[in-house]
């Protein structure tokens, strides 16, 4: 299985004015713009003595410079450039160098492998979404994805939606990725979703059984898409979650309802989860989720590179809408 | 006995266990300051500088020297140190290092309170840093003095400490930059202290000398000390800059928990102008900040022991030979053996350049 790309930040979070540090896992990376605006990613940690880069500056040429003793380092390779007051040697074997991670950027993501000698292809995106945003959970990556599939009401939050337990398709297997529909409605419960004839819109999620990215649209019942939604939720320390995201709205929103997703803060990443109501959800699709997850990362290998990778699908359903 | 290092840095960094560059008049142990886990590190038969004599009343204190709690207060004026609370109901064991009642050894000097930590029977006042800038009977005002805490293992600060070229970065705004004609650092040793001597000719005045004892010449010429009681944990920060004041500062990284220091800062700064006097003592809490933001990130990652190693610069050759000789006092020690070979009472005034005539008690 070929290491996976983790979309770590958005494009807009990553400049050359000030290092951005996120992890990956116990991982601490810090992220920067160079010089000619290419974003690059060092293992946070200077490997002069330890302190995290992060707490550095970016210097006008393009490189980090550690906060502490000033050493310097190039983004692409990790080496080591400028060691200040020392005025006559300034060429460093090439063990003098940081740990320096393979960065590529598309759709509005930075994404960054832990792998510098993966093979995986780098995602590309089609489009940038307008909307974005960035929440950290206190809850694992593994059971925030599981939330989702359980219940997207508890980790999303959709101006005006209200999911229901109905499954519109239950969890399985499209194209490599985890698939499901729910039935939404509007506003609160009003009536009970269980008898209820018809409803007015359902959520779509598509997820990738390595990196939980997932691709949401919701649309009505006239199959027009109201909005799409990329997130990449990433495993950070301490069994937190960074979610970043994306999202646009459809072209064409008929209605009050869908005509208030307009308003600003129509969606978001709940940044807190409702511990009591998670506590009691029933792990229903998740468990399911978890099985096939599991199938699809241990598929052999034996097929070439870009079939043992899942393959990632450009946004094609708001195009279909 | 003192020995000069004046061997290169190291630069067998070995980094990632790749390949290591041609080493460079390397003795082979100097690869072992790789194996650096200062979180490990405990030191035994020592005097630590606990508390300011004037923060000491009938009331106890709380401090601590590697987590075993001391309780000290006074007596008829004289400094007592428990490691149980007087109102405490006694429901533990004594510890080896206090006598039968549950009191540590401790002494009184140069203004601060004392605390032996090791075996009772071998507390001898001959072990207390020689620091010859402070008054023995202490009494300089409070404004000298300050209380400053840094959540990393104390070896890690003092390893800052001695390491003077993160001044230039962390501290630019307060210390200055690192623009000068020259630099030349000089290391001196024994088994129970380290010396740096960090001599620059024409650095950029620091913004705070500008400001607070009015110099107007656009460089000054600097010389700094840096002298480590290895087993105490106290540092001497000495700088003489000229034109500008002789600035000796006692920087007393003392050990509470392995991952918990207290400093009891002294600055003299009886010779230095007005306002310079008051004002750049209190410049410790900025300049603490600032290392506390690296140091503070630092210190779990020193905790386990890792087969990365660091890189080091040439400028590193301190920090190197301390590392080194903390990790051969501590094994000294875990071996059982805890004698001073070398003597740290001793008067060091000529081995910091300490102008003797501006400090006479
Ligand atoms: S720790 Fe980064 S330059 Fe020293
Ligand atoms: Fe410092």
């Amino acid at each position: 299985m070929a290491s996976p790309w983790w979309k770590v930040a958005r494009s807009e979070e990553v400049t050359s004015a000030k290092p951005l540090a996120v992890d990956i896992g116990d991982q601490p990376v810090v992220l920067w713009r160079d010089a000619q605006g290419i974003a690059r990613a060092l293992e946070d940690r200077c490997p002069h003595r330890r302190a995290p880069l992060s707490r550095g500056c970016i210097r006008d040429n393009g490189w980090i410079q550690c906060g502490y003793h000033g050493w310097s380092y190039d983004g692409e390779t990790g080496r080591l450039k400028d060691i200040p007051n020392m005025k006559d040697e300034q060429k460093f074997p090439p063990v003098y160098k940081a740990a320096a991670y393979a960065v590529a950027e598309s759709g509005g993501f930075v994404s960054v492998n832990l792998d510098q000698k993966t093979s995986a292809p780098a995602p590309v995106a089609e489009q940038t979404f307008p909307l974005g945003g960035t929440t950290v959970v206190g809850l694992s990556q593994g059971e925030w994805i599981d939330a989702l599939f359980d219940d997207p009401g508890l980790v999303l939050n959709i101006r005006g939606v209200q999911p229901t337990p109905y499954l519109m398709s239950e969890l399985r297997e499209e194209d490599g990725l985890l698939v499901m529909e729910r039935f939404c409605q509007w506003g609160k419960l009003h009536y009970p979703s269980y008898a209820t004839a018809e409803f007015p819109i359902t959520l779509i999620t598509r997820t990738r059984p390595d990196t939980g990215e997932t691709e949401v649209v919701l649309r009505d019942d006239s199959f027009r898409t109201l909005l799409t939604a990329q997130l990449a939720p990433v495993q950070a320390a301490r069994g937190v979650t960074q979610v970043r995201w994306r999202a646009k709205l459809g072209d064409e929103l008929k209605g009050r309802h869908a005509l208030a997703l307009r308003r600003k803060g129509s969606f978001e990443v709940r940044d807190a989860v409702d511990a009591a109501a998670l506590r009691v959800l029933i792990r229903s699709a998740s468990h399911h989720g978890q099985q096939l997850r599991d199938k699809l990362l241990s598929a052999p290998a034996v097929s070439g590179p870009s079939v043992s990778e899942p393959s990632v699908p450009a946004p094609t359903i708001s195009a279909a809408a | 006995m003192l020995e000069v290092a004046d061997r290169p840095a190291s630069t067998d960094t070995d980094h990632h266990d790749a390949p290591s560059a041609p080493p460079r008049d390397l003795k082979p142990s100097m690869n072992a300051v790789n194996n650096w886990v200062p979180h490990d590190l405990v030191m035994r038969d020592s005097w630590f500088p606990l508390a300011h004599d004037h923060a000491v009343g009938k009331k106890p204190v709380r401090r601590a020297v590697y987590s075993h709690p001391f309780y000290i207060w006074r007596e008829d004026g004289k400094a007592v140190a428990s490691e149980f609370h007087p109102l405490e109901i006694v429901t533990r064991d004594k510890s080896p290092f206090t006598d039968a009642r549950g009191r540590y050894p401790v002494m009184e000097h140069y203004g601060l309170i004392w605390g032996w930590f090791g075996r009772p029977e071998a507390a001898d006042p001959a072990h207390l840093p020689s620091l010859p800038f402070l008054p023995p009977k202490g009494g300089l005002p409070k404004h000298m003095t300050a209380t400053i805490r840094f959540d990393c293992s104390a070896p890690i600060s003092l390893e800052n400490l001695i390491d003077l070229t993160h001044a230039d970065f962390l501290h630019a705004d307060v210390v200055g930059d690192e623009r000068s004609d020259s630099e030349q650092v000089e290391v001196f040793y024994d088994s129970e202290t380290i010396t740096m001597v960090r001599t620059l000719v024409n650095k950029s005045v620091a913004p705070i000398m500008k400001f607070f004892s009015g110099i107007r010449q656009p460089t000054q010429n600097v010389r700094q000390v840096i002298r480590i009681y290895l087993r105490s944990h106290c540092a001497i920060a000495y700088g003489r800059f000229s034109p500008g004041d002789d600035v000796p500062l006692f920087h007393p990284c003392t050990p509470e928990s392995r991952d918990r220091t207290r400093m009891e800062m002294v600055m003299n700064t009886s010779n230095a102008g007005r306002m310079f006097r008051h004002v750049m003592p209190k410049a410790g809490y900025k300049v603490s900040r600032q290392d506390s933001s690296m140091t503070n990130p630092q210190s779990p990652r020193y905790m386990d022991l890792t087969p990365r190693k660091d890189l080091h610069s040439r400028f590193d050759q301190a920090g190197q030979r301390y590392r080194l000789l903390m990790m051969e006092l501590a094994n000294r020690q875990d071996a059982g053996d805890f004698d001073y070979r070398d003597n740290v009472g001793t008067d060091c005034s000529d081995i910091i350049g300490l102008r003797k005539e501006l400090f006479q008690f």
